[in-house]
């Protein structure tokens, strides 16, 4: 399998008038790998993947792919695949036509476009359908073939923007593993946006958050999960998310209210104390907290406790579960809590 | 600047006919309307300021013309509006299935040739046995001599009537559902919900249809050239611009004034450009402009 | 609509008494093309075949033959439309779909000029034909239709591709497609609504077309239909059987689009065509 290329940007920067859509955006993209950008809805994303693809001109800043400055470059001379939120299927023409359009637009030999096409269309598992109009295949139909047609030029980088939020949450999951098993087999170097942070970690190598046009954090899952760079990322990245409680560091523990907990090397300063949910433990030992809330997932539940004034979030499993109302215990794992300064940024433990 | 090259190329052969077709013409005839232009001088004509416009003044047949030209605006007009209004609440009484076809009939005026079409008007005023207006009542004459007016304001009426008739049609569609039902609730009946819902509702649309048509019917003369030429008589029903295309273009007194008619022609440019950047103006139509999301 | 009072059937009277002269004239035409007399509206005598001697006696009265006059109708009306759908499609693409500068005063320039009385400048284009060595020929007059209504055109297609998907054009550029491309190959298809709409229009309009080949075409060999019939309008003896019978064959395909295509032809004035 050939490789694709690497995706270099530098100081990417786009404006719409006074918006700043992306701003100083610096990341690499390895050769053959997945990388998600994952953020909440108008924080750039789509406006970073059209301008590695060409339709949006950078304001400032550049993109590379390999050793190749390509921004200057129309989109066709980009070697890129892209798949659409919207599919954006040529209503007029049937699927075999639109996969074909890109083949037929290079002026590939008519036989080999029908091999390649049909190829594409097998791996994706629609070859039985080509004949059909876009308006006339499922959804899920859809986005396979706007993916056949991004892959059937066989690009060097490939470009999904939410591919899979139109579908149904069922097709979804499967639709994932696909996506990530084609993008291995080919090499293609991939880039997915999504606001879906289980998504991003479930099928990206790396990570790339943003928040407001800016880049938060870069890395693969585990580290965004474990280590998160600021409360933006601890906060989005995680379900249910992180529990952030403001205070004071005070060097041997934290202060937050009437909340205090002991904390050997602690910082010291004002700042915000997180832990996930899935980490604080229900139990005979620990602050006394009250249950405000218990929320059912099946396997799993969501407690939602008041603690010395503070609402936290707690996973336990469902049998362990307690009855509304109740007074139970709060344990703090030493081991699992994340320290951020006043400003938000990480600031231990190391 | 390369960048720029693909919409040169989509624009420019509109650009090209425009330029040719509405920008020169708008300034030569400004400037022909300061020149002696006519037959005798089309090799040689000279400049001579505004001595056509002067010319314009003391025609004694001016007061006439614009006499003629307000009755034929404003009679056409108020025929135009009313009937559209009229037509447009007629077919929106009646089931669909019968207003559609009665829209389509109006719309026959407007589509058919304007030579076939005058040509009909000009068999049923002849005189009998031709004629159905003579046959009808039962005095034979030909009623374009006898009613050169009534002819030239139901010929050109019945032409600018669907114009109306379209526009309010689909203000009145447009009106919500729920205030017919308000009304009738409110035990209305169709007078007084077609004055109380239907026509201040219809208040804008009435605007902008006077406020076209009286530049459009300002300005055209091709039903009245092909009906009456302006006659009968001297000056019949003869109004500014077909005036103006006469000096100009018709060679029917021999010399053909070029400079005169362009004279006239330019009050008419000059109103046109005013009245259409004024309508610009209260069209609000930056509304319309979307920003293009693709950079390429 | 939500206004149907119990009463419409006398509604539907008045409709049908002030359509009524509409009815009468169209009437009138067919009645008088085919019988030998028609006195008002009641056929007098035979049917007249003789009114339609135009169609195959070589000339009438030293006219050129109809079928002079019919070749270059369709040709002027079948230029006039592919011209102005063409021209206007690709410039209602830029305004509508492209960055430039001056974009937003462009379009305001054709929504003016769309509300401009294109006639008041029938003087001056006259005198540009003749600087250009256009004046009586067909080519000078159908450059001339085709450009007095290109704001329409423009106007009216811009409507239409305002509507198409971004992300589809995107699309097409990823795919390797250049504008001109994606002009050809995507947007004219998906706006073919428009594209019938526009040239509908067109064809009509330049069919019936009076007042330009009348002012700027004077030999006879280049006569439109519209010059043919007007040519009997002159005589002092008017023969209404026969300018019935020519009148009838002109309007021909006006009458056919109204009786099939009558939905259709409602759907397209109502987009606002100029009054
Ligand atoms: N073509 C455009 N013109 C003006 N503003 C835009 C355009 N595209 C995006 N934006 C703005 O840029 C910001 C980022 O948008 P986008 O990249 O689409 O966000 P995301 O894909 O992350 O949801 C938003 O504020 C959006 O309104
Ligand atoms: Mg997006």
């Amino acid at each position: 399998m050939t490789k694709g290329t690497g995706v270099r940007l530098e100081r990417l920067t786009k404006r719409f008038g006074r918006v700043v859509a992306v701003r100083e955006l610096s990341l690499e993209v390895a050769p053959g790998e997945l990388v998600a950008f994952l953020g909440p809805s108008g924080c750039g994303k789509t406006t970073t993947l059209l301008m590695i693809a060409g339709i949006y001109r950078p304001t400032a800043g550049h993109v590379y792919f390999g050793d190749r400055r390509v921004d200057p470059l129309h989109p066709r001379d980009r070697d890129v695949g892209m798949v659409f939120q919207s599919y954006a299927l040529y209503p007029h023409l049937n699927l075999f036509e639109n996969i074909a359009f890109p083949l037929r637009l290079k002026r590939v030999p008519a036989d080999q476009v029908r091999r390649r096409v049909r190829e594409t269309a097998e791996l994706l598992g629609i070859g039985g359908i080509l004949e059909r109009r876009p308006a006339q295949v499922s959804g899920g139909q859809q986005q396979r073939a706007a993916l056949a047609r991004a892959l059937v030029k066989e690009p060097q980088v490939l470009l999904l923007d939410e591919p899979l939020s139109n579908l149904d949450a069922q097709i979804r999951l499967s639709a994932r593993a696909e996506i990530r098993r084609l993008q291995r087999e080919l090499g293609v170097t991939a880039i997915l946006v999504t606001h879906d942070q289980a998504e991003a970690l479930a099928m990206a190598d790396r990570v790339a958050v943003f928040s407001m046009g800016e880049l938060q954090q870069y890395a693969p899952p585990d580290e965004l999960y474990h280590r998160p760079k600021n409360t933006f990322v601890a906060g989005f990245v995680g379900s249910p998310p992180m529990n952030l409680i403001e205070g004071e560091f005070t060097g041997d523990g934290f202060r937050a209210g009437g909340l205090r907990l002991a904390l050997p090397k602690a910082p010291t300063g004002r700042g915000w104390l997180g832990v996930r949910p899935e980490h604080l433990g229900l139990g005979p030992e620990g602050l006394p907290a009250r249950v405000l809330v218990v929320e059912p997932l099946g396997r799993e539940a969501i407690v939602i406790v008041e603690l010395s004034g503070h609402r936290l979030q707690v996973l336990v499993p469902e049998d362990e579960k307690p009855a509304p109302d109740a007074e139970v215990r709060i344990a703090f794992p030493t081991g699992a809590l994340h320290y951020f300064d006043a400003k938000g940024r990480r600031i231990g433990p190391e | 600047m390369r960048r720029y090259l693909t919409p040169l190329l989509f624009l420019s052969p509109a650009s090209a006919l425009i330029l040719l077709f509405f920008f020169t013409p708008v300034v030569a005839t400004l400037l022909l309307s300061f020149t002696d232009l006519s037959t005798t001088t089309f090799r040689h004509p000279s400049w001579v300021g505004l001595a056509n416009y002067q010319d314009l003044l003391t025609d004694p047949f001016l007061k006439k013309i614009l006499a003629n030209t307000a009755k034929y605006v404003g009679l056409t007009l108020a025929f135009n509006v009313g009937m559209g209004l009229l037509l447009a609440l007629l077919t929106s009484l009646v089931p669909e299935n019968w207003g559609d076809p009665f829209r389509a009939l109006w719309l026959l005026p407007r589509i058919l040739p304007p030579v076939v079409y005058v040509f009909i008007w000009q068999g049923l005023l002849a005189e009998a046995p031709m004629g159905l207006v003579s046959d009808l009542l039962g005095v034979s004459k030909n009623w374009l001599v006898e009613a050169p007016w009534t002819a030239v304001i139901l010929a050109n009426g019945f032409v600018g009537a669907s114009f109306g008739m379209l526009i309010f049609t689909s203000a009145i569609r447009a009106i919500p559902r729920e205030l017919f039902y308000a009304a009738a609730v409110d035990g209305a009946t169709t007078g007084q919900t077609i004055r109380r819902v239907v026509i201040p509702m219809l208040a804008w649309p009435i605007l902008f249809v006077t406020a076209y048509q009286t530049l459009s019917l300002l300005t055209s003369f091709e039903y009245i050239l092909l009906l009456t030429d302006g006659g009968p008589g001297f000056y019949g029903t003869e109004v500014w611009s077909l005036h103006a295309y006469h000096l100009a273009l018709s060679n029917y007194f021999g010399n053909v004034e070029f400079g005169l008619g362009a004279a006239m022609a330019a009050v008419l440019v000059v109103i046109g450009v005013i009245v259409s950047l004024f309508y610009l103006k209260i069209f609000n139509f930056r509304a319309l402009v979307t920003e293009p999301k693709i950079e390429v | 609509m939500a206004l149907l009072p119990r009463n419409w059937p006398l509604w539907l009277l008045l409709l049908v008494l002030i359509t009524l002269p509409i009815g009468a004239g169209i009437l009138w035409l067919v009645l008088t093309a085919l019988y030998n007399q028609v006195h008002g509206l009641i056929p007098v005598g035979r049917l007249a075949p003789q009114h339609w001697r135009f169609l195959f006696e070589g000339s009438v009265g030293g006219r050129p033959s109809i079928w002079v006059a019919l070749k270059n109708s369709l040709f002027f009306a079948g230029t006039v439309a592919v011209l102005e759908v063409l021209i206007a499609s690709m410039a209602a693409y830029a305004i509508s779909r492209m960055k430039f500068p001056l974009r937003t005063p462009y379009l305001g320039m054709i929504l003016t000029l769309h509300a401009f009385p294109a006639v008041s400048l029938l003087i001056a284009i006259y005198y540009i034909l003749r600087v250009l060595g256009l004046f009586d020929t067909l080519v000078g007059v159908i450059l001339v239709k085709a450009s007095l209504d290109l704001p329409l055109g423009i106007w009216l297609m811009k409507g239409f591709f305002d509507q198409l998907s971004w992300d589809m054009e995107m699309a097409a550029l990823v795919d390797g497609a250049s504008r001109w491309t994606v002009f050809w190959r995507v947007a004219l298809p998906l706006v073919r609504p428009g594209i019938l709409a526009l040239g509908t229009f067109a064809l009509l309009s330049a069919w019936g077309e009076f007042i330009l080949p009348f002012t700027f075409i004077v030999s006879a060999k280049s006569w439109t239909l519209a010059l043919y019939m007007q040519s009997f309008m002159k005589e002092a003896f008017v023969d209404y059987g026969l300018m019935a019978a020519v009148g009838l064959f002109y309007a021909l395909p006006v009458f056919l689009l109204f009786l099939f295509g009558q939905r259709y032809l409602l759907n397209i004035y109502s987009g606002g065509v100029k009054g």
